[in-house]
């Protein structure tokens, strides 16, 4: 079985990782940002994956399950600021979100 | 694990424990004063742990962790900050409604992802530490959440964060890609000896450096700052500008004394750059401001400015600089922020200008501890902030670093304008400040703090001798 060259896989990586920030740069729904952020998280993983495998190490796999650990607790404190801010300004929309100027 | 490497990571246990312990507590009998009183116990018992794991030191616990005279230090300095918020956060909350245990649990929970950063040696810890301080952080910031512009602060440095933290992720895996490691130390002797992809290794570092230079707040990562300062709680506010700052300067030194001085020139004008625009924008921006917060935010990024260049005209003297510098910077920040909040009444903080005319005349005692803070800040002689510039620029004559001190005087004279604003609204007679701004009632832990530290401040700033020896013993053991 041949393998996936490296390269291939952090390409695949970057271009998530490239997907993810552009969506951070461009919702305006902050659910949607919330996802691009995952995506963001995950296309990191992926590196770390695809790293651990071109020295069979079991440390990129490791890296893996800190990230999508640490990503779960993110999104839970996230949602639940989303949540109040939902409660109080009615909307999802970011840009309601900008009382601070200057 | 050995016994050894067991008393090594006890500072950190015991504070892990202590955010546990709060916790529980909470579930069977809420109060403020308890969840304090339990919080600075295992402040305190991880400060005396320290003791008991210098007599170890250095000890390298797994290939993550390495507790050395350099982490104790830092281990020390980040417990004592964290003691000083949570009696500052007592004062505050008890004024305010809703629950008041969970901001000590998530302070404790913070303190230690900071603990973690400090004593790391490895990528892998390095994003646990990271990653705990700053989640916890998220919490805090949007602590008082029926305040709007809590949320928004909360949100947005959420969002902002998870970003710098991914450019972070990203780099470390390509850098691991190519070097197959984590370590800090086997990562830097292999890239010296090269032979690896150049372009994939130098871009890997500059992702990297977006994610610690985000948590710095150098510019052009600055922007989250005066929002998030400005919207958290006046407690969380001195957290951040203190506590994570310093975190990421410790693993910035450790990095710094693993290189060994070895810096590309086209890194060090980079930096410098970084180091000039951090100055100049800082500086410039907080003239234009009338909330004392958002001033104060913005006069931080300028002191993460002057910080750099501790790092870049260093030279041999940069880690002595560098930790005073902090030192001062630390100690500073959390009496100023540490005063909004104790003179923030119930309704709403003291944060505009208007809040502070003629305070000196209803509260006396603060608005000189306050004065006292502001002038270490600005560097007049006689604080800590003046030692700490004179560390500064006596290396940077060393080196000869002519431009980034020339920046380095300019904008300490643009500074000392908004902080002597701030010292003039205060002496000002009063106005018809709105009611409720300022507390009439006078937290007593909080001011209490607040007196040791500006002691303190005049203190270094009068005797500094004994703390250099302390941070030679310190920076130079490694």
């Amino acid at each position: 079985m041949t393998s996936v060259p490296m390269d291939h896989g952090l390409l695949l990586a970057g271009l998530l990782f490239a997907v993810g920030l552009a969506g951070v740069l461009v919702r305006r729904n902050i659910l949607y940002v919330l996802m691009s952020l995952e995506i963001m998280m995950n296309s990191a993983a992926l590196a770390f994956v695809v790293a651990g495998a071109r020295w069979s190490q079991p440390d990129g796999q490791i890296v893996f399950i800190f990230i999508v650990t640490v990503a779960a607790a993110e999104v839970a404190v996230g949602l639940a600021l989303v949540y109040q801010m939902f409660k109080r300004m009615k909307t999802l929309d970011a840009d309601a979100a900008s009382l601070m100027r200057g | 694990m050995t016994e050894a490497q067991f008393v090594a990571l006890s500072p950190l246990i015991l504070v892990g424990l202590a955010a546990l312990v709060v916790m529980l507590a909470a579930s069977f009998k809420r109060s403020n004063g308890l969840a304090l009183g339990l919080t600075l116990a295992g402040f305190a018992a991880s400060l005396v742990s320290l003791a008991w794991a210098a007599k170890v030191a250095p000890v390298q616990v797994t290939p993550l962790i390495l507790i050395d005279r350099l982490a104790l230090f830092y281990l020390g300095l980040v417990f004592l900050t964290g003691a000083a918020v949570a009696l500052l956060g007592h004062g505050y909350f008890e004024k305010r409604a809703g629950y008041r245990d969970e901001f000590y649990m998530l302070l404790l929970m913070a303190t230690l992802g900071a603990g973690v950063l400090v004593a790391t040696t490895h990528f892998a810890a390095l994003f646990i530490g990271l990653e705990l301080l700053t989640i916890s952080l998220y919490a805090l910031v949007g602590y008082t959440r029926t305040e709007p512009r809590s949320l928004e602060a909360g949100l947005k440095y959420l969002v902002l964060a998870t970003v710098s933290t991914s450019f972070l992720l990203f780099g470390v895996a390509l850098l691991y890609a190519e070097l197959g490691t984590m370590e800090f130390g086997k990562m830097v002797d292999l890239i010296r000896q090269g032979g690896h992809r150049e372009t994939l290794v130098n871009g890997a570092i500059a992702l990297v450096g977006i994610g610690i230079g985000f948590k710095l707040a150098l510019v052009p990562l600055h922007m989250w700052t005066p929002d998030v300062y400005e919207g958290a709680p006046a407690p969380v506010t001195a957290f951040v500008a203190t506590v994570s700052k310093g975190a990421m300067t410790a693993v910035l030194l450790r990095l710094y004394l693993l290189v060994g001085g070895a810096i590309p020139d086209s890194v060090m004008t980079l930096l410098s750059v970084i180091a000039i625009l951090s100055m100049f924008v800082g500086n410039l921006l907080a003239l234009l401001q009338d909330n004392v917060k958002r001033i104060l935010a913005y006069s931080s990024i300028a002191h993460l400015g002057y910080l750099l260049v501790a790092f870049i005209a260093g030279g041999n003297f940069a880690p002595e600089a560098v930790t005073y510098y902090l030192i001062a910077y630390m100690a500073t920040s959390l009496g100023t922020f540490g005063m909004v909040s104790v003179i923030s009444g119930r309704e709403r903080e003291a944060e505009e200008l208007r809040d502070y005319a003629g305070l000196f005349w209803r509260r006396p005692f603060e608005a000189g501890v306050f004065a006292a803070m502001l002038m270490s800040l600005a560097g007049i002689p006689l604080t800590a902030g003046f030692i700490g510039k004179f560390y500064l620029l006596a290396a940077g004559v060393d080196m000869g670093a002519w431009v980034l001190l020339g920046s380095v005087v300019i904008n300490s004279a643009l500074g000392l304008f908004y902080y002597l604003r701030i010292v003039a609204s205060m002496y000002a007679a009063e106005t018809s400040a709105k009611p409720g701004a300022a507390a009439r009632e006078v937290a007593l832990l909080g001011s209490a703090t607040l007196a040791a530290l500006a002691l303190c401040l005049i203190w270094l700033g009068v005797f500094p001798a004994g703390l250099i020896t302390l941070i030679r013993s310190a920076v130079l053991g490694v």
